[in-house]
């Protein structure tokens, strides 16, 4: 074997070594501290469950964190403390002791880290079982995505249906009271999916013909953000979610708001916009007092059977798949729609 | 069966040469392309499943690199959405199926019969069958590029997802059927392994004096021979569901999703350990040669191989933990995930526990053993975090489960693949390959996998979704991404400089001295015979005393454990002169006829029925040539001077056997078993052990 200890071999290796060194501090600052400022990250909880989770994973990261320093730590020790110095060929030191094993040393090893993970068993089934626990006095809605956008059914009355009469169906957005918990019944009409919601908890697969139970609580107003996570074919990137927390008072006047049918328009701009969308858009998509019954005898001919409701659509903040904004900016300021062609005249008529 | 009760030794060729189906002769052996295409040699077998693998593992890096440039900026416009979905398909598919898996086979075909002590494995023509099975199905697979795009669900393939109507395309078809071919091939290689592993050790070699490469093999196969069904039977529902209008996974006619999601798990978790056990393998062999100790805790690093093989059955359901299967199961499925790190912390520690207090030369096998030992652990700990369920309720398919994987599969497998690929360079070619380049390779391939998942953890937890083809601007993906394009380059430059140092030692070797049957003072049996390993691999096969025999011919052991020097490693190695007459099982057509029928069936599903006759015909054809053709071809190559003809003496033994062959019970099988035989000795005294 030929040496290879040269001075340049020697820093390319020290440059590797920190290098592996530098990219997991910046890692591990990057995870403690810059994640609070990004609308998707998972270490910023604003709601009770997601912060279930994060009292959970906190210990779990440090013990982990201790253990991969440990580890390697020690690997390195040794590597460095045994390697054979020098050239290989030249080196006339007696060879080691042979050890074979060691009896004691092996149950200690065996029975530590599954002593450390024994507390880690303790803590995860109290927290999935309190993640299960059903919530008194939660908003029961239903959670239906499809390719590749997502709706909802509010049980307003609370009668365990989701279609009364005086409930309301809306798409791309959730809105939801703050400080109430909300209780999620998700399932999807064409492939799987999946909801999440990272600040308000994690994430739950929408599986047809299977509706599961989930549930979502923020503590603040505002918008929080989520992305289809299940791989859902040719648009999954661009299947957003959006949960809008709105004080409670304001939540019921929404909740009216949405009961109320489309009216009717009698300006000139919005008939032509009327006219627009009976041509193009009403035999899929529903406006409530528009085109129900046009809707009712011929079905979407879409696989889920089902275009996103548009009643009350500009009151929404997003639509398709909460790609498009109405109202948000994007996160990075721009609010133009990605891959947008439509127009600022086509928008106006359609109002 | 008819009770054989002298030694199963063929002796001789003598009793074929009457040749009752002249038109099914066998091949001739043979220097050239030809013989490769016949052969049924275990390390000609060996070096094609490396060979294939390592170019299948160039079009999946392709791809790779193609999702990693697609990801370098937000709204990246180098791929469309439907060529991203089918690239990281394929990159997933190839990266699982076509590579990893068949290079842990390259080793397993190529040492596991030289780690025991064994001629060839017990079935040498199922074995060339199971190679070319394997190679048509890959290529099979990648013809799609050509015929109508890849497939383009995810190489977990949800239902239904990858249905026919969400994925119109023949993509998915081939996907489906092209693993099916290739799940024929795992499943017949495993029943091979197995069975040589268990009745063809050499004399004296129990299953506790086993190399730890050998164990994790017979693990890795009983993994495959239970995973591959289960995969086999989700894929049958599949093709169902797409080629014959079932309604498996139709929820709208009754079907459930969730059953793909099952069977598909219930293969993919073991799938996962089969794909590490192997380079484990390497590493608990390698350690101990550059520590100058033997293993520590043999038997503990054994039986907690053996156990994860077996909890790895238990714990698929940690895939689904968001699926909706109910709380109870995400918490059986969530401690029983967590106690399997502790197998694999046990290993960990032990091979921490080999390198202390040893003489450690930093060679490149060396580094990258090291390099698994430190990245596996990373992505053991990160495994750890989703073992915690509600943990895993945000991470799952984000990047941080990406990263994970990567850290298991490549900062694992792939770099004890890497050691496993210097250390038996010289046994296997008879060249060692440049130990500065090695060293450089190593360091490159060090830096840019880190920089390629190590951002990936951050990703995941600041939300970004796997599976996505765009992302935008704000959320903080951007300098992650980045940094992880730029490592994916690094990353695939070491794999280059990889693939020059074999050419560049190739031509360096001519002026530098042959390695020898033993460069690095080995331990295992492989390394006492000459590089390269001659077509006969023992002659004679060797007797086994203990673990490590090979190591304990040439160093004793003081009752301090002060290593003395008993034996020069010349005195112990066998010469390429041997002294016995070597019979070996002839080349044949029939494994690679057999195997090309399948993909034609596969083409008749896709496009046209009458293709399914063809390749029908072609297989059934090609399995009855193969049971009919004579055991043995007196002609036929049986390695360098070590013809085969009969000496006097030999001649009633062979009329026996072959009288019983001619009396039509299980000809063909009866034809391999002699054909793969050891010496008689060997058998035979396999067999009392077994008995008693």
């Amino acid at each position: 074997m030929k040496r290879f200890n040269s001075t340049a071999a020697k820093i390319a290796i020290a440059a590797s070594l920190g290098f592996f060194v530098v990219l997991w501090v910046a890692m591990v600052i990057a995870g403690v501290s810059g994640g609070g400022r990004f609308p998707l990250t998972t270490l910023q909880p604003q709601g009770p469950f997601s912060t279930l989770i994060d009292n959970l994973v906190a210990p779990v990261f440090i013990i982990a964190g201790i253990v991969f320093v440990g580890v390697l730590g020690t690997v390195f020790y040794i590597v460095m403390k045994y390697r054979v110095k020098g050239d290989p060929e030249l080196d006339t030191a007696p060879m080691p002791r042979q050890t074979h094993g060691h009896t004691a040393a092996e149950v200690t090893w065996t029975a530590i880290p599954a002593a450390i993970l024994a507390v880690v068993a303790v803590l995860t089934a109290i927290t999935i079982l309190d993640l299960s626990a059903e919530e008194p006095d939660s908003l029961q809605v239903e959670v239906f995505g499809q390719q590749w956008w997502w709706g909802f059914r509010y049980d307003v009355d609370n009668d365990g249906s989701f279609d009364s009469d005086s409930d309301v169906e809306t798409a791309a957005e959730l809105i939801i009271p703050v400080g109430r918990p909300v209780e999620l019944s998700v399932t999807s009409n064409d492939v799987i999916h999946s909801f999440w919601i990272p600040a308000l908890n994690g994430k739950r697969d929408a599986v047809p013909g299977m509706v599961s139970p989930w549930k979502i609580q923020a503590d603040e107003p505002g918008v929080y953000r989520g992305q289809c996570t299940e791989f859902c074919g040719l648009s999954h990137a661009n299947m957003r979610m959006l949960v809008r927390a709105i004080p409670a008072d304001d939540y019921d006047r929404w909740i009216a708001d949405q009961q109320k049918p489309a009216i009717n328009p009698l300006a000139a701009q919005a008939r032509a916009g009327l006219a627009e969308f009976n041509n193009n858009c009403a035999s899929c998509h529903l406006v409530d007092g528009v085109n129900n019954e046009q809707l009712a005898e011929t079905p979407a001919a879409l696989v889920s059977g089902i275009a996103p409701n548009l009643t009350h659509l500009m009151s929404r903040g997003t639509f398709a798949g909460s790609i498009f904004n109405l109202h948000y900016p994007n996160p990075d300021g721009n609010n133009q729609p990605f891959g947008a062609t439509c127009t600022d005249a086509d928008a106006a008529r359609l109002r | 069966m008819t009770v054989v009760d002298t030694p199963l030794e063929l002796s001789s060729g003598n009793g074929s040469t009457s040749r009752p189906f002249g038109v099914f002769a066998r091949p001739t052996g043979g220097p050239g392309w030809r013989s490769w295409l016949t052969t049924v040699d275990h390390k000609k077998i060996g070096i094609m499943y490396g060979a294939a693998a390592l170019a299948f593992f160039i079009i999946g890096g392709v791809e790779a690199l193609l999702i990693r440039a697609q990801l370098w900026a937000p709204r990246g416009t180098l791929l469309s959405a439907d060529q991203y979905n089918q690239v990281f398909t394929m990159h997933g598919t190839t990266m699982v199926f076509l590579v990893v898996m068949p290079i842990g086979a390259a080793f397993a075909n190529y040492l596991m019969p030289l780690q025991i002590g064994a001629r060839d494995v017990a079935f040498p023509r199922i074995n060339a069958f199971s190679f070319w099975a394997f190679l048509a199905g890959g290529l099979f697979i990648n013809s799609s590029w050509f015929l109508g795009g890849g497939a383009d669900g995810g190489w977990f393939m949800y239902a239904p997802n990858s249905t026919v109507t969400f994925s119109p395309s023949n993509g998915i078809d081939f996907w489906n059927l092209g693993l099916l071919i290739t799940g024929i091939a795992s499943l017949t290689g495993a029943v091979n392994l197995i069975v040589t592993v268990l009745n063809m050790r050499a004399p004296g070699m129990t299953m506790m004096k086993m190399p730890v490469f050998t164990w994790m093999t017979l693990v890795t196969q009983f993994l495959l021979l239970f995973a591959i069904p289960v995969l086999t039977a989700a894929q049958f529902l599949l093709l169902f569901d797409r080629n014959f209008d079932a309604a498996f996974f139709d929820v709208s006619k009754g079907g459930q999703p969730l059953l793909w999601e099952h069977l598909f798990w219930i293969f993919g978790h073991p799938e996962v350990y089969l794909m590490i056990l192997p380079a484990f393998g390497l590493v608990s062999d390698i350690l101990p040669v550059f520590s100058r100790k033997p293993i520590f805790g043999y038997t503990f690093i054994v039986f907690s191989g053996v156990a994860i093989g077996f909890m790895g059955w238990g714990v698929w359901a940690h895939h689904m933990f968001v699926s909706g299967i109910g709380p109870v199961s995400v918490l059986v499925f969530s401690l029983a995930t967590m106690f399997i790190a502790v197998p694999t912390g046990v290993k960990i520690l032990n091979w921490t526990a080999t390198m202390v207090g040893g003489k450690i030369s930093l060679t490149s096998p060396m580094l990258f053993c090291i390099g698994l030992i430190t990245m596996f652990t990373i992505g053991g700990l990160s495994g750890v975090t989703h073992s915690v369920a509600p943990a895993d309720t945000q991470q799952t398919d984000t990047y941080y489960i990406v990263a994970h994987f990567h850290y298991v599969l490549f900062g694992g497998a792939f770099f004890g693949f890497m050691g496993g690929f210097y250390y038996y360079w010289p046994k296997v070619f008879g060249y060692l390959l440049n130990e500065k380049l090695g060293k450089a390779n190593f360091w490159l391939m060090f830096v840019g996998f880190n920089l390629t998942f190590g951002p990936m953890h951050v990703l995941g937890l600041q939300g970004m979704s796997r599976r996505i083809y765009t992302y935008d601007a704000g959320y903080g993906f951007e300098f992650w991404n980045k940094l992880a394009t730029i490592g994916a380059f690094v990353l695939a430059s070491s794999i280059a400089l990889f693939i020059f140092n074999i050419f560049y030692s190739k031509v360096k070797a001519k002026s530098l001295p042959k390695p020898g049957p033993d460069p690095w003072d080995s331990r295992t049996l492989e390394w006492m015979i000459p590089s390269p390993t001659p077509e006969y691999n023992f002659d004679p096969i060797p007797t086994v005393t203990r673990l490590d025999d090979f190591w304990y011919r040439k160093y004793g052991e003081t009752e301090d454990g002060r290593l003395v020097r008993i034996a020069a490693t010349e005195d112990v190695t066998q010469s390429a002169e041997g002294e016995h007459n070597v019979h070996l099982p002839s080349p044949s057509y029939w494994p690679l006829v057999a195997a090309v029928g399948l993909p034609i069936v596969g083409y008749g599903l896709i496009f046209t029925w009458w293709l399914c006759l063809i390749g029908g015909l072609i297989t059934a054809g090609a399995l009855y040539a193969w049971a009919l053709e004579p055991a043995d071809d007196p002609d036929a190559g049986h390695g360098a001077g070590h013809d085969d003809h009969p000496v006097a003496g030999a001649a009633p033994e062979a009329d026996l056997v072959d009288a019983d062959a001619d009396a039509g019970t299980g000809a063909g099988a009866n034809g391999e078993g002699a054909d793969a035989g050891t010496n008689g000795e060997g058998v035979t005294e396999r067999e009392v052990e077994t008995v008693g």
